[in-house]
């Protein structure tokens, strides 16, 4: 075929003949072929399949993710919208596809762009799982050299480096976080145009689909003209929010360029959660300093009231030991005096009911989480006292005592108190019921948690329990963020869309503003129930909408 | 032409052509002395090296533990499997450094003996468009009469090669020069190259066209749009179907006549 350009490599003679004239360049049989056999190892035998996966024997991948990456190369050829819900591993579907096209040689330079608090997480992941030798940008390395560089896009579109990452052909660019990349207006927008590249991963969480023009404008970034331009798109479209759904042709294209999987299609569990919410109260002695604490405000504009507030829900100790920190010479008075009172405070009423609730299950195994260090001391202890053995959990243990940590509980305790997640890995599919002794800000933490038990295979329902305390921060945690949108019913996917919707970005800084700026009990409450209000209107809109295009769409 | 390599032979027979020590070696798990040459080239430690030799010492070269079995892999040591960097590491010094040889069969006589001349082209090439995939080859070219022969490596894995030739023999003058022989050469595989099936190139250049009447499409009133030239280099890289001929590696061997008869 005349139209097939052939690049023949006409150095190798050359290179050769000099090659002759000084002995030293020459090699001997047993190198020359061993090249040769490297050669053959790296060869790429097929058009088909993903051949990366041979090169990741540690990799625990998913069939969706794995269909995800197929997709994305096989029929989308590198530019595609990854828009997996939550906690569907998108990072694992696009580092798949960054290491095919680098195993297959067709990536050598890329650009990894994610929010600036993402950078290390990134860094680690492709270096730890996919064993991409991707560097987290820092100040003074060249653009230039580094092949594959991870960094914020609020420094990459920042002058010098603008210009510099400008000037670079990539063969890959990757935008975490791409549904801010929806407004063309704006400087993140125009930068990702303008940058030039061969292959293009957006990923996101948010359903943009629900958002035409915004979703026009991501397309537009990966496939120029996919949906028309923005005179004919809009004409034709108009900006109504809903009218993807009902155009069978439009939905089409969208999936030409999106991958979107949900838990729904994941099937990713045939067995059920059952929540249960166990309330206690604080007695008037923990009232009294729990109100102290709402009182604090030291005139210091950093001061974290509401971490505070959680720490003396959880247990006396995570407070106490924040708080001596807080003011560590001693000299403020009212600090002081909080931490005094604190000291003459009885045992923690959760610690009472978590007692009676696994003394409930009749031996049955048990894991707790805490947020905080102190109460998993405190806890340990508290059980210790009332005759039940337990271990100890840390996302910060090494892998060889995560697994003994493991073990001994599947063997020996009744009861596994962890901190954090503890990574991932660690299933613990044996154990069907999980405490939340206190509730996390961030609802993935949330789902992680749970993830430990409830996970492909679990073949039993799992149970989770709240302990929550009555008029404190923790009921309002529980229910605007857990309550009102549903999240332990795996919807998780839903947060970052209603959040999106809100405007709001972090839950977390929303309500620590609240807490800062009123200037009573009687206003945060007012605040908190209008935050309440309009998400869980966000949420309805958003499920509405679901139901909707599940029930026509298709 | 598939073929299956034992990694824990690989790395063995590499580390000690590199003259490096194997200071053990069971199931699973190789140890290594290296040298300092290749402490240097592997180690990455260019600082100590430089401090070593500042300071007038002898240094220190390390001990490598790689460990070729997944289920030792937790053990201390590295782990090295065929996505590790480190087998990486040794590919890429393999495919950059062993590139030209030339090497003489060696042979037990006392008669006179004359050794043919070869030119041997191993050589990767690489069918790129929508979707990508290698094959490779190994040539020779017979240099006096032009015989040329496929799978050249299989036939000498057979044979006993040295860098010296052996006494007794002798070389004959090539005919035709090495330089017209790689023409030869690239010419056969050309001819393959253009016998093959071309469905993937033609799936290729209509999935380029298709694109780019869409990004027309949307740069519809400024086509000289900057950005729209870039998109359409962008395309090119992607979908224009190519094909890359690279040589691994080559050189000239020279082999009795009974060698050449064999095949």
């Amino acid at each position: 075929m005349d139209s097939i350009q052939i690049q023949q490599d006409n150095q190798f003679i050359t290179g050769l003949e000099s090659a002759f004239r000084d002995e030293n360049n020459l090699t001997n049989w047993e190198l020359f072929r061993m090249a040769y056999q490297a050669a053959n190892l790296t060869k790429r035998p097929s058009f088909n399949g993903l051949q990366a996966l041979e090169y990741l024997p540690h990799l625990d991948i998913l069939d969706h993710q794995l269909q995800a990456a197929e997709q994305v190369i096989e029929t989308m050829h590198g530019r595609a919208i990854l828009a997996d819900e939550v906690g569907l591993g998108k990072t694992i579907e696009a580092g798949l596809v960054l290491k095919e096209y680098m195993v297959r040689g067709l990536v050598k330079k890329a650009l990894i762009l994610v929010p600036a608090s993402l950078v290390n997480q990134w860094e680690k992941e492709l270096n730890e799982k996919f064993l991409i030798p991707a560097i987290a940008y820092r100040k003074n390395y060249s653009w230039d050299d580094n092949p594959i560089i991870i960094s914020s896009i609020d420094s990459a579109k920042r002058s010098p480096h603008r210009e510099a990452i400008l000037d670079i052909d990539y063969d890959f660019i990757l935008v975490d976080e791409a549904h801010k990349l929806k407004n063309e207006q704006t400087k993140n927008y125009q930068f990702v145009q303008e940058l030039k590249k061969k292959y293009c991963l957006l990923l996101t969480a948010t359903p943009v689909q629900n958002k035409l023009l915004e979703l026009f404008n991501l397309v537009s970034l990966l496939k120029p003209g996919h949906l028309g331009n923005y005179k004919s798109f809009t004409e034709k479209y108009g900006k109504d929010r809903k009218k993807m759904e009902q155009d069978p042709y439009l939905k089409k294209l969208v999936q030409q360029v999106m991958v979107r999987n949900t838990r729904k299609d994941t099937s990713l569990n045939n067995s059920k959660r059952k929540i249960q919410t166990i309330w206690t109260s604080l007695p008037e002695s923990y009232h009294k300093v729990y109100h102290q604490l709402m009182e604090l405000s030291f005139g210091m504009a950093s001061f974290a009231k509401i971490t505070y507030l959680r720490e003396f829900c959880s247990s006396r100790e995570a407070c106490f030991t924040s708080l001596l920190k807080l003011d560590q010479d001693g000299n403020h008075e009212a600090i002081q005096e909080v931490i005094g009172n604190i000291e003459q405070l009885e045992q923690h009423p959760k610690a009472e009911e978590l007692t009676n609730l696994i003394k409930s299950l009749n031996g049955e195994k048990v894991i707790v989480f805490t947020e905080y260090r102190a109460t998993q001391y405190y806890l340990q202890w508290y059980l210790q006292q009332h005759g039940i053995s337990s271990v100890p959990f840390r996302g910060g243990f090494k892998r060889g005592k995560k697994d003994w940590m493991k073990q001994l509980f599947r063997d020996h305790a009744q009861v596994l108190i962890a901190t954090e997640a503890g990574g991932e890995g660690i299933n613990l599919q044996f154990c069907h019921h999980l405490i939340n002794y206190d509730l996390p800000w961030n609802p993935m933490r949330l789902e992680q948690r749970i993830g430990r038990i409830h996970r492909f295979g679990q073949e039993s329902d799992v149970h989770i329990y709240n302990i929550v305390t009555k008029q404190t921060i923790e009921e309002h945690i529980l229910s605007m963020l857990y309550e009102k949108i549903n999240l332990f019913e795996n919807v998780i996917g839903n947060l970052d869309a209603i959040l999106a919707e809100l405007k709001v970005d972090s839950m977390e800084k929303e309500i620590e503003s609240i807490y800062q700026e009123s200037t009573s009990a009687g206003e945060v409450r007012i605040k908190l129930d209008n935050l309440k209000y309009v998400m869980e209107q966000a949420n309805q809109e958003i499920q509405n909408e679901e139901q909707y295009r599940d029930g026509t769409a298709n | 032409m598939e073929q299956q390599i034992d990694l824990s032979d690989f790395l063995t027979s590499y580390f000690e052509t590199k003259h490096c020590t194997i200071l053990s070696k069971d199931e699973g798990q190789i140890h290594i002395q290296l040298t300092e040459e290749m402490d240097k080239e592997l180690m990455n430690r260019p600082f100590y090296w430089h401090y070593i030799k500042k300071i007038g010492r002898e240094g220190e070269p390390q001990a490598l533990r790689l460990i070729t079995d997944k289920e030792k892999a937790s053990e201390p040591g590295e782990w090295i499997h065929f996505g590790s960097p480190r087998l990486h590491q040794i590919i890429n010094k393999l495919t950059e450094k062993e590139r030209y040889t030339r090497l003489f069969e060696e042979v037990r006589t006392s008669e006179n003996t004359p050794l043919y001349p070869w030119l041997v082209v191993n050589i990767k090439i690489s069918y790129r468009g929508v979707q990508h995939r290698d094959e490779i080859f190994s040539v020779g070219l017979q240099l006096l009469h032009g015989h040329m022969a496929l799978n050249m490596m299989d036939y000498l894995e057979r044979i006993p090669l040295d860098r010296a030739i052996s006494d007794y023999c002798y070389t004959l003058t090539p005919m035709i020069n090495p330089k017209s022989g790689f023409l030869r050469i690239q010419n056969v595989l050309l001819q393959h190259v253009q016998n093959q099936d071309n469905a993937w190139a033609a799936a290729s250049i209509k999935q380029l066209e298709s694109e780019k009447a869409t990004l027309k499409h949307f740069y519809a009133d400024e086509l000289d749009h900057p950005r729209h030239v870039e998109e359409l280099e962008a395309l090119e890289k992607r979908f224009k179907p190519m094909i890359t001929f690279q040589v691994i590696n080559g050189g000239i061997f020279y082999l009795t006549a009974s060698t050449m008869n064999e095949k």
